[in-house]
C-alpha cells in the first residue's frame, strides 16, 4: 500500500469550469468512478472472490477496461473518450472528494479502495470523523436477534468513548450499529455500496437522514448506480481501510461476508470477532476469525483495548450508567443479561415480586438501559 | 363509532373487548432458545403485520412461553376461584368509585373523568413524565397506561397510583406501542 497521495501535484482537468459539488474531483478519477458504474456487472462476477475483486480495483483505468470490459470493451473507450465529468454532478447536499485531493483520508489511499468518494456533512466534518480513531462494525447481510443488539450495544459504548463508527447502511446489523450511535447523538461514518441518486430503502431512510445531518455518509458509486453484490462487499472493502480496528458481529464462514476482516488482517490492523452459539451458521465467521487469532470482543471495553493509540479520553463513559444504578435494579439487569430475560423467567419460582420485576423494567427500559426483543424478551443495551 | 362518508354520518354502539393472539415468530419459536430459526428480517416483517397504530389501541401484551413439563407439573400460583374473587372486588371497587359519573369500568373513563379519579404519587407522575418525554408513549398511551394502572391499583385494594403500578401497566405495553425499535 502506497502512502504517498497519486499524482498530487499534477491532477489532469483541474483547471475545467467546475460543477457544484465536484469542486474536490479530478476529471481521472471521475472516469474511474464512471467506468466502475459501468462495469458494474461484471464487477459483481469479480465479487465471488473479494481477492480478485480487490485486484480489479487496483486497476488503472486501461488495465481495468482491458480486463473486464469483455465485448463492451470498444465501445466504452469511445464513451469514456467523450467522457465529461459534469456527467457526475452529484445532488444537492453532496460532495465529491477524489484522492488527489489534500482532504481525501489517507487511509483510503491503498490502491483497491475508492478513487472518488460522493459525500455528505462537508468534508470538513469527514476530517474530523477521521481524525478520531475509527471502528468498523462489519458483518452479514442477515443477522439475528443477538447480533443486531451485539452491533448496537458495541456500537453505543464506542460513541460514548469518543470513537468513531462506521458501518453500511444496508442491513439491519449495520443500521442496529447506527442506531446505537444514534441513541447517543453521536456522529458516524456511514459507507454506501451504491449512488447518491440511488433510493435508499425505505426503512432505513430515518437512519440515513441522520447520518446526513450528524455524521458522513458515503457513497462509493456515482449518479442512480446500484452497486448490489459488488457495492456491498466494496463498502466492506472501504470500511476496513477506514478503520482503525475492525469488529465482526455476525457472518457466515464465506468470503463475500468476511472480505472486511480479511482485508484488516492482510493489513495488519487490530481485528476483533463477536462469539455466538457454536451452533449458528451466523457465528461461524467470527468463530473461524477467533480460531485464527482475532481478539474477543464481549463488549465495547474490549474494542476499546484494541485501539493502537488506546482508548480516547472518557472511554469508560459507558460504563457509568450501569454503576450509578440503585442496587435492586443492577440486581435485575444483571439477571436480563444472564438471560433471565422475560417477566416471567425473572417472577418464576418466586424469585421476586411481579409488580417490582414488572416496575424495574420499565425503570430500566425508560433509562435506555433495556429494549424490547420479540416474544416479550427484554434485551440488554449499552 | 361514528362512520362519515360524502354527506351522511351514522353512529354505531361499539364497546368491545378484543382478545388476540399471535405468534411470536413466523416459526413459532421465539423465546425458545436454539429453536427458532428466523432471521431479523423475518422477525422484522412478522412484526410488521401488526401496525403501530392499531398496536397503540392495545392496552396489555403478555408474552408466553411454552409451559415446560416442570412448570405444568408444579403448584400454580393461583386457582381460577381465587382470580375471579380478586377481579369481581377490583370491579365493584370501580363500580363504587365511578357510581358518580355514571359508569362501572375504569376502560369507560375520559379524559376529565381520569383526572378527578386518578391519584398518582410522585414516583407514578414521574414515570408516566418519562415515558412521555422519552417518546414512548403517544398521549393515547398515555391514558391507557393510566386506565391499566388504576386497574391494576384495583386489584391489589389501593386508593392511589403506586409507581409500581404505572411500572407494571408500562411493562405490560405491547413492545411496538413503546417508541420506536429501530432497526426494524
Amino acid at each position: 500500500m502506497s502512502a504517498s497521495r497519486p499524482g498530487a501535484d499534477a491532477a489532469p482537468g483541474r483547471e475545467a469550469p467546475l460543477a457544484a459539488g465536484l469542486e474536490g474531483a479530478c476529471e481521472t478519477c471521475c472516469r474511474h468512478s464512471w467506468l466502475l458504474r459501468e462495469l458494474t456487472v461484471p464487477l459483481d462476477y469479480c465479487s465471488r472472490d473479494p481477492a480478485r475483486l480487490m485486484d480489479a480495483l487496483a486497476l488503472e483505468q486501461g488495465d481495468l477496461l482491458a480486463a473486464l470490459g469483455g465485448r463492451r470493451r470498444e465501445e466504452l473507450a469511445e464513451r469514456l473518450l467523450g467522457f465529461a465529468r459534469e456527467r457526475l454532478t452529484p445532488p444537492a447536499g453532496v460532495e465529491a472528494l477524489c484522492r488527489h485531493d489534500p482532504r481525501f483520508p489517507p487511509a483510503l489511499l491503498a490502491p483497491c479502495a475508492p478513487h472518488l468518494l460522493f459525500l455528505t456533512g462537508a468534508v470538513a466534518r469527514l476530517q474530523r470523523l477521521v481524525a478520531a480513531p475509527v471502528v468498523a462494525i462489519l458483518g452479514s447481510p442477515r443477522a439475528s436477534d443477538y447480533g443486531v443488539e451485539m452491533a448496537r450495544a458495541i456500537a453505543r459504548g464506542l460513541a460514548a468513548a469518543g470513537v468513531t463508527v462506521a458501518s453500511a447502511l444496508a442491513d439491519p446489523l449495520s443500521a442496529a450499529a447506527q442506531t446505537g450511535v444514534r441513541e447517543l447523538a453521536g456522529a458516524s461514518i456511514a459507507v454506501s455500496g451504491d449512488g447518491p441518486r440511488a433510493a435508499a430503502p425505505a426503512r432505513w431512510r430515518s437512519l440515513q437522514a441522520h447520518v446526513r445531518d450528524a455524521g458522513c455518509l458515503i457513497w462509493e458509486l456515482p449518479g442512480d448506480a446500484r452497486g448490489r453484490r459488488f457495492g456491498a462487499i466494496a463498502a466492506q472493502l472501504t470500511l476496513a481501510e477506514l478503520a482503525a480496528v475492525s469488529v465482526v458481529v455476525e457472518a457466515r464462514e464465506r468470503p463475500a461476508d468476511l472480505a472486511g476482516a480479511m482485508l484488516a488482517r492482510a493489513r495488519g490492523r487490530p481485528l476483533a470477532a463477536v462469539p455466538g452459539r457454536v451452533t449458528s451458521p451466523l457465528s461461524a465467521g467470527p468463530h473461524a476469525l477467533l480460531a485464527g487469532g482475532a481478539a474477543l470482543a464481549r463488549g465495547a471495553h474490549d474494542v476499546l483495548e484494541l485501539l493502537p493509540v488506546g482508548p480516547p479520553q472518557g472511554a469508560t463513559a459507558c460504563e457509568e450508567p450501569r454503576a450509578a444504578l440503585p442496587p435492586r435494579l443492577r440486581a435485575l439487569l444483571e439477571r436480563v443479561c444472564a438471560g433471565s430475560d422475560t417477566a416471567e423467567r425473572l417472577c418464576a419460582g418466586g424469585d421476586g415480586d411481579p409488580a417490582e420485576v414488572l416496575l424495574g423494567l420499565s425503570e430500566l427500559e425508560l433509562m435506555g438501559l433495556l429494549g424490547r426483543g420479540s416474544a416479550g424478551r427484554y434485551l440488554p443495551r449499552g | 363509532m361514528a362512520l362519515a362518508r360524502a354527506r351522511h354520518a351514522v353512529v354505531y354502539p361499539a364497546r368491545f373487548m378484543l382478545l388476540a393472539a399471535t405468534n411470536p415468530c413466523p416459526c413459532g419459536f421465539a423465546g425458545e432458545d436454539d429453536r427458532c430459526g428466523c432471521s431479523e428480517a423475518e422477525l422484522s416483517r412478522h412484526r410488521r403485520r401488526l401496525s403501530g397504530p392499531l398496536l397503540d389501541r392495545i392496552d396489555i401484551c403478555a408474552g408466553l412461553s411454552r409451559a415446560s413439563a416442570c412448570s405444568s407439573s408444579g403448584k400454580p400460583l393461583t386457582s381460577s376461584s381465587l382470580a375471579r374473587e380478586r377481579v369481581r372486588d377490583a370491579r365493584e371497587r370501580q363500580a363504587t368509585r365511578l357510581e358518580a359519573e355514571g359508569i362501572s369500568l375504569n376502560a369507560h373513563m375520559d379524559v376529565a373523568c381520569m383526572g378527578r379519579h386518578l391519584q398518582l404519587d410522585a414516583r407514578a407522575e414521574e414515570l408516566i413524565r418519562d415515558a412521555g418525554e422519552r417518546g414512548m408513549l403517544s398521549a393515547r398511551g398515555q391514558q391507557r397506561v393510566l386506565r391499566v394502572a388504576r386497574t391494576i391499583a384495583d386489584l391489589r385494594g389501593g386508593r392511589r397510583l403506586r409507581g409500581s403500578d404505572v411500572g407494571a401497566a408500562l411493562a405490560l405495553r405491547p413492545e411496538a406501542a413503546m417508541g420506536p425499535r429501530e432497526p426494524a
